[in-house]
């Protein structure tokens, strides 16, 4: 479903984040991409988000190449991903409820049907009662669970988290990924760029592992 | 209309600055109206001015009444002409003694010193038919001297074409200036969203999902806009209307544009449709600008 194939990337000044990069993600499949920092995990994750080139090589999803494709055509490719920023990136100028909602907003869904299912969404974050709350007021943990709903409201085939377990204790933690891996139960293909060791060896799926942008290891966990 | 909620945000965030935009497109609206009256009026003062030329062929003393008659038919018979009349000597010095200084002159003339004549009116002005009507008078026998105000005509159409032009000149400035400012504060609310719209392009909003609510801004700081330079128009007009009446007694305001089926009709629309125009051209400014 997802193939690297040789991708160097290469950015200005001769930083060299990505070098012969190559593997394959099945239909499915629940991977971590791990590794020291700066070891080129966001340069991936970006790079399959076609929000960056790669310099060199080809990345190919549903045996598309995602290199090629148009602008015009961007917006229908990413509506197939959802995507789990670092830094959540939710729009503070509206509640938490239409955060979520905005991924079907934006497609032009149904209201009645984008409310219904936000709904869902958000009782299964366990932040009912919570709807109408700035993001601002929310805390950490409660802003990574609102930006993994909104990744996954679409019920989207890939799903990419960066550091989805980042700044969180434990319990958070554990929760962020009861509710990632019961979307990979679902169907949908997760590649997670994780640090948390505790949480991989648990899990025991597949780690690639990066080193100076170059993969070290590929193995199951 | 599933972007309505991302143009409130936006008019939220602009603020002041919608209210600048606006008042821009408010005051160019007003700048245009307030031109297009005063060149409507100077038109139609010209064309008051053109249909109202007159030749006037002054006849030598005791032309026999025949040749005059001749003369006026023929004349009546030319292209372009619309009024033919014999005015003598008596009719002339009558017209002329109203005027006290002109009367002064005439006393100082025993008897009449005017000759009879025949006054052209033209249907409307052009100088070619000015020279071609004088110089049939000119060449026929009986006739002295024929005289037209062409000069003066000309005088003041090239005046009012100056006026037209310089108008129009600042009216184009006009227009560019406000598409300017609306477009730069369109821009600085695109800016100030730069975070939103890249949050939008990620999870997958069309382009025109995102830049819809921009045009949208431009548009209804048009609507706005123009609707307030409209009413400042009538504001003033109507001040200046009753200032003019009450002074010269001159009521202006059955001419056609100032009449309200016009004015508040069709003017307003005018200037509505003028105001979004700017808008919607500015905002469009501000998409070739951010949106590469
Ligand atoms: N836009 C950029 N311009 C220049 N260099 C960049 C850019 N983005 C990333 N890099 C560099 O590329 C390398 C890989 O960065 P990347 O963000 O992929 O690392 P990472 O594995 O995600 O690290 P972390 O665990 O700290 O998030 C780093 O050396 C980084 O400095
Ligand atoms: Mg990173």
């Amino acid at each position: 479903m997802i193939k690297f194939n040789r991708v160097y990337k290469v950015f200005e000044r001769d930083i060299q984040a990505l070098s012969d990069i190559s593997f394959e993600v099945k239909r499915g499949e629940f991977v971590f991409i791990t590794g020291p920092s700066g070891a080129g995990k966001t340069t991936i994750l970006n790079l399959l988000y076609r929000e960056d080139l790669p310099t060199m090589g080809a990345i190919f999803v549903d045996s598309l190449d995602i290199t090629h494709i148009g602008t015009g055509r961007l917006p229908a490719y990413r509506r197939g991903i959802g995507f789990v920023f670092q830094d959540f990136k939710l729009l503070f100028d509206r509640p938490l409820f239409e955060n979520i909602a905005l991924p079907l907003v934006v497609r032009g869904e149904n209201m009645e049907y984008v409310k219904k299912l936000a709904q869902t969404m958000i009782d299964r974050i366990g932040l009912t009662g919570k709807e109408s709350l700035n993001p601002w007021h929310l805390s950490g943990g409660e802003k990574q669970k609102a930006a993994i709903a909104r990744a996954l409201i679409t019920s989207p085939p890939i799903l990419l988290a960066d550091e989805p377990t980042g700044n969180l204790d434990d319990y958070s933690s554990w929760e962020i990924m009861e509710m990632l891996t019961e979307a990979n139960r679902a169907g949908t293909t997760v590649i997670i760029a994780s640090h948390n060791k505790e949480i991989m060896s648990k899990l025991g799926h597949r780690i690639i592992r990066l080193d100076k942008g170059k993969v070290v290891s590929d193995a199951m966990g | 209309m599933r972007w309505a909620k991302e143009i409130g945000t936006n008019l939220k965030r602009s603020g002041f600055m919608s209210l600048i935009s606006a008042g821009t497109i408010a005051i160019t609206v007003f700048m245009l109206g307030a031109y297009y009256i005063v060149q409507s009026g100077v038109t139609f003062l010209a064309r008051h001015i053109e249909s109202n030329v007159e030749v006037t062929a002054f006849l030598k003393n005791n032309t026999p009444q025949d040749k005059t008659d001749n003369i006026i038919m023929e004349t009546k018979a030319l292209a372009g002409v619309a009024e033919v009349r014999f005015v003598t000597k008596w009719d002339a010095f009558q017209e002329f003694i109203q005027d006290p200084e002109m009367k002064a002159v005439m006393d100082t003339f025993e008897g009449n010193p005017l000759p009879d004549s025949i006054v052209v009116r033209l249907d409307t002005y052009t100088r070619e038919k000015i020279e071609r009507i004088s110089s049939f008078l000119r060449e026929k026998d009986g006739v002295e001297e024929v005289q037209y105000g062409a000069g003066e005509i000309e005088n003041l159409i090239n005046i009012v074409n100056a006026v037209r032009f310089i108008a129009a000149a600042a009216g184009i400035i006009f227009i560019i200036a406000s598409m300017l400012v609306v477009s730069n504060i369109i821009n600085l609310t695109i800016y100030a969203r730069k975070q939103d719209i890249y949050i939008f392009r990620m999870i997958g909003a069309d382009e025109s999902y995102i830049r819809m609510p921009f045009v949208a801004e431009g548009v209804i700081h048009g609507l706005f806009g123009g609707a307030a330079g409209w009413a400042a128009l009538y504001g003033v007009v109507t001040v200046l209307i009753a200032q003019i009446r009450q002074e010269t007694g001159l009521d202006l305001s059955v001419y056609h544009i100032f009449r309200p089926e016009y004015f508040s009709v069709r003017l307003l629309l005018y200037s509505v449709g003028a105001g979004i125009g700017l808008g919607f051209t500015g905002s469009l400014l501000s998409q070739l600008r951010m949106f590469k």
